[in-house]
């Protein structure tokens, strides 16, 4: 049928870089949607990790908003502890643990003092950058909804893939809060950063935050990336002719 | 989790089932393709939408995935397709505005320029005409062969019919094009069968 190849010649199609622009801004929203109320199991409940003296991070999270009311410390909100070969910092929003072997778990129950927990995550040996995706009510249809402001889709300096694989890992199913990472900080190449985003208007599922951790990413360097507004572009061109 | 890069889709979509991430590998593989698709039918602006809600709903809907499917291509177009379908109006404007640009598009260069690119240069604005004019169901067809570049078989998985069906709707689709565009052929008709 010979139309086919001229129709194929007609189809608008947009530019590279704006299609993968496009397409990384449909992830982030594929991801949100199917972090937790999606999937085929609901978001596991929060672990509580026992901490120094048999405390358990429940109690220590208390002393640790505690600690925060009396001594007004905000970088790090939490407590310093250890119990054997771990070490464990707990806020209310999350908890950092060091264990034996060099590993880094990361639990996630709020999005909350990210600079915090970059703040622990670096006293642990993990460069990190920890931020937070802003969102911006959009209607689609007949429903408003949030979407992601901008998008870190320049994420040019990643590392390779057999990188990310060795660096973290989740080890639960979905990414919507709690969530918990497994760092392997020995694993990271020198120069290089663990980035770590939250977009924080998705949509309430099950009664939690609707606060979706992003993948980390392994950067080859600590440039903090940029956040690159999400614009509805207008057509750039005319579809081509010819 | 570990994802093996080898799995077909078939393999990643059951296993999705136990580890809803593994469906995000079947969302990198194609969402490119099922963007530029859906880009070019309804436009920039409900590219991302209309995506977006193709793939959360392939998700929802992942357990009816028939099995024996290895790549999810064509049930993904399917998708598509019932999504876009909920956009006429905004795909009509889309056609009228590309007939628009067709007609009052540059004279291509012969110098360089494939004979498709210069037959479509020629013919653009009435065979976006006559693309407009087809019922919904051809229309969907005709731009899952030619935009989509589906084999008929995989058409045919796409809207759930048959290869048969799929050859014969073609055939008539050809016919009633052909009399849009003024009852002759000004195509080359070189290769009639895809």
């Amino acid at each position: 049928m010979s139309e086919i190849p001229t129709l194929r010649e007609m189809r608008p199609a947009p530019p590279a870089a704006e299609l993968e622009a496009m397409r990384m801004a449909v992830r982030e929203r594929f991801v949100a949607g199917t972090g937790s109320g999606a999937g085929t199991r609901a978001p596991r409940r929060w672990r509580l990790p026992v901490m120094a003296g048999g405390l358990t991070a429940a109690a220590a999270a208390t002393a640790a908003a505690a600690l925060v009311l009396t001594s007004g410390q905000q970088a790090v909100p939490g407590q310093h502890g250890t119990a054997g070969h771990t070490r464990s910092v707990v806020t209310t929003a999350w908890t950092v643990r060091e264990d034996a072997d060099g590993t880094v778990t990361i639990y996630l129950q709020q999005y909350a003092n990210p600079a915090g927990l970059q703040h622990t995550l670096q006293a642990d040996g993990i460069n990190a950058i920890v931020r937070q995706i802003p969102t911006a009510l959009r209607t689609v249809g007949n429903q408003t909804m949030p979407f992601p402001a901008c998008n870190y889709w320049t994420l040019t300096d990643a590392a390779p893939q057999a990188v990310q694989q060795a660096v973290w890992a989740i080890a639960d199913k979905g990414q919507t809060l709690p969530v918990e990472f497994i760092i392997h900080p020995d694993a990271m190449p020198r120069g290089s950063a663990l980035f770590l985003a939250f977009l924080t208007g998705a949509p309430p599922k099950d009664g939690n935050m609707g606060v979706v951790a992003l993948k980390p990413v392994v950067l080859n360097n600590d440039v903090v990336p940029a956040c690159v507004p999400v614009t509805k572009s207008a057509p750039t061109s005319a579809p081509k002719a010819a | 989790m570990t994802i093996d890069t080898q799995a077909s889709d078939a393999d990643l979509i059951a296993r999705s089932l136990a580890e809803p991430e593994l469906f995000t590998a079947v969302f990198d593989r194609h969402s490119a393709e099922i963007l530029r698709y859906v880009y070019a039918r309804l436009g920039p602006d409900l590219a991302e939408d209309v995506t977006a809600e193709t793939f959360l709903a392939a998700f929802r809907y992942r357990g009816r995935y028939d099995g024996t499917w290895s790549d999810a291509r064509p049930w993904l177009y399917g998708i598509a397709v019932r999504q876009i379908r909920r956009h006429r109006r905004v795909e009509s404007r889309r056609l009228r505005l590309l007939r628009s640009a067709l007609a009052d598009g540059p004279t291509p260069d012969h110098g360089d320029r494939a004979a498709e690119r210069v037959t479509a240069a020629r013919l653009g604005p009435r065979l976006a005409i006559a693309v407009a004019a087809l019922p919904r169901q051809d229309r969907d067809l005709l731009l899952l062969v030619a935009w989509a570049e589906l084999s008929y078989a995989e058409a045919a998985t796409a809207l759930g019919t048959t290869t048969s069906a799929v050859k014969a709707r073609l055939h008539r689709i050809r016919v009633r094009m052909r009399q849009q565009l003024g009852g002759s052929n000004p195509m080359n008709e070189e290769n009639d069968d895809e």
